[in-house]
């Protein structure tokens, strides 16, 4: 072992790396998912076939993901640093990160929700409908329900891109294992620490991977 | 009672626009089956679905128990579903849910307690022959089981109505038969009126009193299930009621005729007689007879023979024992032929 990673290891400067990665994901997937799932329920539920199609909200809505979805992440990062310090009153730090991984991952996840719910059989909807369900009832007892194992396979797909892009934010001002490898490794010319970081991260999503395949299998009661 | 006045129903799509129903009137009374007949594509299913407003008609009025659909606030509209409880030809059962909850489901909807509402949920699923299932997921179940479920569902607002959209299409013939018998146990004693789609004969004859003959967006004719089928007057009822012998198109030889057994005595060997008093051979082309409480009830396809003096001594016979018959001539249009009735 380096010299540099036996310091980096005895400072707990690693072992913060991995907390502050987990947490950051965790935190920012939450968020992203508190505005991402009922963007993705409105999107399904506001479209053509949907069960209360309004069509210019539909596309507005549409358009405004599409925009979010195409900025690369790196300048959508940068970009949205003011509306971070608005927001948490600073735009460094993980709290500033946190934001800004919020504001890219949300439009993402709402594409995620809206091919879950999508997925969900018309043939029920429509029995849902001949007892008289509105459109509230319908999305809370039947849509979100039924689309549960998706959705679950969908948070495991969105958590892992939401580590990729923490990673990013070690770039501005952001910690984890990102910054690590960054600061730590790639600038000082020190190789180790880039692939210790590559082994560690990769044990995250694996784990992350693994736990939420066995929720989604495990509850998916078509399969029971 | 449904009544359904200049029903039409047109489909905008990009290619231009699509009439599913044409100027529909029918009127379902309280108490009874209604069938409605057809085949794939004439539109049986958007009709069903305009009855709950799930498809909303372009023109023509729904009216249920004197209300008309179009004039109801969304509300009382989603209230009013509550009184038609609906099954389908695929089920529909939320798959998530376990047998219990689906049923529960409905009771949900209409906000009623959770101990009443289980226990409501029960008694359905007692009758409906599941309650050793409640804690069961419908993929467990087999297709006639997760009917009995959407049945009991249907049935737990206690509706007025039951709309049945091909309720079972999709299932083998003594599985049919169950669900048929059980629908019918269920118009009988809970007195549900039940509108029933199919393209299938066999689900008419077996529970309907009454009968809808459906084709290309128009109802050709409508009458008891008795009179359609023992005196068709449209080619789809016709092409319906008789589909086997389109196999039969091709046998050459002499005239067909179709014999129609609506109550007689079932004692009485009509076709033996016939051939013994005629003195001539005759080919059974088709049968299909059920003896009910000794009344003869079906259908059977005659060949008669090619020399014109006997087919004549047959007719002959026929009137003169009054029974009805029509005459299929051998040619291509076989069943679109007029039709003589005696008796």
């Amino acid at each position: 072992m380096s010299e540099m990673l036996q310091k980096l290891w005895d400072n707990g400067i690693l072992l913060l790396g991995i907390w502050e990665t987990v947490y950051m994901t965790f935190i920012s997937a939450f968020f992203a998912y508190l505005l991402g799932l009922p963007l993705g329920v409105l999107l399904c539920v506001t479209a053509k076939d949907g069960i209360r199609p309004i069509p210019w909200l539909n596309r507005i809505l549409d358009i405004l993901v599409n925009i979010f979805r195409s900025i690369p992440f790196i300048i959508l990062m940068v970009a949205v640093l003011p509306a971070a310090k608005l927001i948490v009153g600073t735009s460094l730090g993980n709290k500033a990160m946190i934001v800004t991984l919020v504001i890219a991952a949300a439009p993402y996840v709402a594409r995620m929700v809206e091919s879950s719910v999508k997925e969900v059989d018309k043939g029920v909807i429509e029995a849902a409908q001949s007892m008289g369900a509105g459109p509230l009832r319908i999305i809370t007892r039947v849509l979100i329900p039924e689309a549960r194992p998706s959705l679950t396979v969908g948070a495991v797909i969105s958590l892992v891109t939401i580590l990729g892009y923490s990673a990013m934010a070690g770039t501005i001002g952001g910690g984890g294992l990102g910054m690590i490898s960054i600061t730590y490794g790639y600038q000082r010319f020190n190789s180790e620490v880039v692939w210790i970081c590559v082994a560690l991260t990769i044990i995250i999503v694996q784990l992350i991977q693994e736990a939420g395949m066995r929720i989604a299998r495990k509850t998916d009661r078509r399969s029971a | 009672m449904i009544e359904l006045k200049s029903i039409s129903k047109t489909f905008k799509t990009k290619k231009g626009s699509f009439t599913a129903l044409r100027d529909i009137d029918l009127t379902v009374n309280d108490g009874e089956i209604f069938g409605i007949i057809g085949l794939s594509g004439a539109g049986k299913s958007t009709l069903v679905r305009c009855i709950n407003y799930l498809e909303k008609p372009t023109s023509g009025k729904v009216i249920i128990d004197g209300r008309e659909l179009g004039s109801l606030k969304k509300k009382e509209l989603l209230e009013l579903r509550r009184n038609i409880g609906m099954i389908f030809q695929s089920f529909n059962l939320l798959e998530q849910r376990t047998v219990l909850k689906n049923v529960l489901f409905p009771l949900e909807i209409a906000g009623l307690e959770k101990d009443k509402a289980i226990s409501k949920a029960r008694e359905l699923l007692e009758l409906v022959g599941l309650s050793d299932k409640e804690s069961s997921y419908p993929s467990q179940l087999s297709g006639g089981q997760k009917q009995r479920v959407a049945i009991a569902r249907a049935l737990a607002s206690e509706p007025k109505y039951l709309l049945c959209d091909e309720a079972t299409s999709a299932l083998d013939p003594d599985t049919t038969r169950s669900i048929l018998e059980l629908i019918r146990r269920i118009n009988r004693e809970l007195g549900v009126t039940t509108v029933v789609i199919t393209h299938d004969m066999k689900v008419i004859d077996s529970i309907c009193d009454r009968v809808a003959v459906m084709d290309s967006s128009v109802v050709t004719e409508v009458g008891t299930v008795a009179e359609v089928f023992s005196d068709p007057k449209s080619e789809t009822a016709r092409k319906l009621i008789l589909p086997e012998l389109k196999l039969t198109d091709s046998v050459s030889g002499g005239q067909r005729i179709r014999l129609i057994f609506s109550g007689e005595s079932s004692f009485t060997p009509v076709v033996s007689n016939l051939i013994l008093s005629c003195g001539t051979p005759l080919n059974i082309l088709y049968a299909k007879t059920k003896d009910i409480d000794g009344h003869a009830y079906g259908e059977m396809v005659l060949q008669l023979p090619d020399d014109e003096r006997a087919a004549a001594k047959v007719k002959n016979y026929l009137e003169a024992h009054v029974q009805t018959y029509s005459v299929l001539d051998g040619g291509e249009d076989s069943v679109g032929n007029a039709s003589k009735a005696v008796g």
